[in-house]
């Protein structure tokens, strides 16, 4: 099993049982495993009933576990503390003031979020040396595929900036005839050297989410979560990222047979709508599922947990190792 | 936070035609005749272009890139103060833009 493994899927579907699950799973193989939560309604937290925050903290409990929670609101205004305070070292009070709107209202645009949260996956990823596997707990599909698009259109979008700033660089360097100093260099530039060190940062995770990192959808047996997940393998193919199999949750359980009451016929049916909703799944995708995990009626937490654990067939075999 | 049904990155792409639309009708034939004044004013169009690509959201065209581009503010305060300025301002742009062709 790869090292950064993903759990994904529609909003309230249990990824976060999904995922704390098969984080404790692999804690208990004696992987030192780290569960990171993106999503904003955070719930590792209640899983655990211990408070997480943006460190890895350990899980109490459990060996060899630790929790980490990312706030991409307190990630972006971080970013925009550390823009104002390396301002205001380089630069006259005035124009910082002038500048001031731009700073805030690149902080307040969309896709902030999405960049934010994103550029966390890639630090997390970057620091994730002391610890054999990490599983993410990725919020709702849409945004995760957006995440997982981003390396390389931002690549290729900073090539370009590049690419525009040396040529006005350049130009510069030209009309600099005799005794005339550049009024800017090549090497020098701080602008191409910072471009630089992003589209890195976006190689390393584009080439990290391709080569390290397994994916995992979690859906219910339902028709809406099963056609969600259609469009996420498709999408996710779209940029080459391999879906390795899917957690069916929240199955229904079936009855005993001797039980005839109102509630048990009720559960009867339901099981079997839900048998053949599982079996399409099974039918129309080429990926395999892992898990058929069975609703509990109490909230997944502590034993439950680890019962659910048993039941995902994700093998957590340490990921290869480096070369 | 959501932003409708456009993926991020189609709102890249469309970003991306839009800049290079404004690119290519803006300079369209200036690099013929260099001189070295000229080259220099070259030069400053494509840093503003180079601006105009970063800071875009600056005029009300929403940029997904803007929150890695405004890392690059401390390094380039003055230059896009100086820009910001001369872009809202029309006329002041249109003579700049004059002065190349030294029609006088």
């Amino acid at each position: 099993m790869e090292k950064f493994v993903f759990f994904g899927g529609k909003g309230g579907v249990g990824k976060t049982t999904v995922s704390s699950a098969y984080a404790l799973k692999c804690a208990e193989a004696g992987l030192k495993t780290l569960v990171v939560s993106t999503d904003p309604a955070h719930s590792t937290s209640d899983v655990f009933d211990q408070d997480f925050d943006d460190e890895p903290t350990p899980v109490d409990g459990h060996e060899g576990l630790w929790a980490m929670e990312l706030d991409p609101e307190e990630e972006v205004e971080r970013h925009m503390g550390e823009i104002r305070r390396r301002m205001n070292e380089q630069v006259s009070a005035a124009i910082v003031n002038e500048i001031d709107r731009q700073i805030e209202l690149a902080h307040r645009t969309p896709g902030a979020y999405e960049a934010a949260l994103f550029d966390r996956f890639i630090e997390v990823m970057r620091e994730a040396d002391d610890y054999d596997r990490v599983v993410f707990d990725t919020s709702p599909t849409g945004g995760t595929l957006r995440l997982l698009a981003l390396p390389d259109f931002l690549g290729e979008w900073i090539e370009r900036l590049v690419a525009k700033r040396a040529k006005s660089v350049d130009l510069f360097e030209k009309a600099a005839v005799g005794d005339r100093e550049a009024r800017r260099k090549l090497d020098e530039d701080p602008l191409i050297a910072h471009l630089q060190g992003r589209k890195e940062k976006f190689e390393f995770a584009g080439r990290t989410l391709r080569e390290d990192a397994a994916f995992f959808l979690v859906l219910n047996p339902d028709e809406l979560s099963i056609r969600e997940t259609e469009r996420a393998v498709a999408e996710m193919a779209e940029q080459d990222l391999a879906v390795e199999g899917f957690v069916v949750n929240r199955v229904t359980p079936a009855p005993d047979d001797d039980e005839q009451g109102r509630g048990a016929t009720w559960l009867r049916d339901r099981v079997e709508t839900e048998r053949e909703r599982i079996a399409e799944i099974r039918r129309e995708f080429d990926e395999p599922v892992v898990a058929e995990i069975e609703s509990r009626v109490r909230e997944v937490k502590g034993d439950l947990l680890a019962a659910v654990a048993d039941e995902l067939a994700i093998d957590v075999d340490p990921p290869p190792a480096e070369a | 936070m959501t932003d409708g049904d456009r993926s991020l990155a189609d709102r890249i792409a469309s970003f991306r035609e839009r800049v290079e639309e404004w690119l290519h009708g803006f300079y369209h034939g200036m690099i013929e005749h260099p001189s070295f004044e000229k080259i220099e004013k070259e030069a400053e169009d494509v840093e503003d272009t180079f601006l105009f690509a970063c800071f875009a959201d600056a005029f009300g065209i929403p940029s997904p890139v803007s929150y890695y581009t405004v890392e690059l503010l401390p390094y380039l305060a003055d230059e896009f103060e100086a820009w910001e300025r001369r872009m809202w301002d029309r006329g002041s742009l249109l003579e700049r833009k004059g002065q190349q062709y030294h029609f006088h």
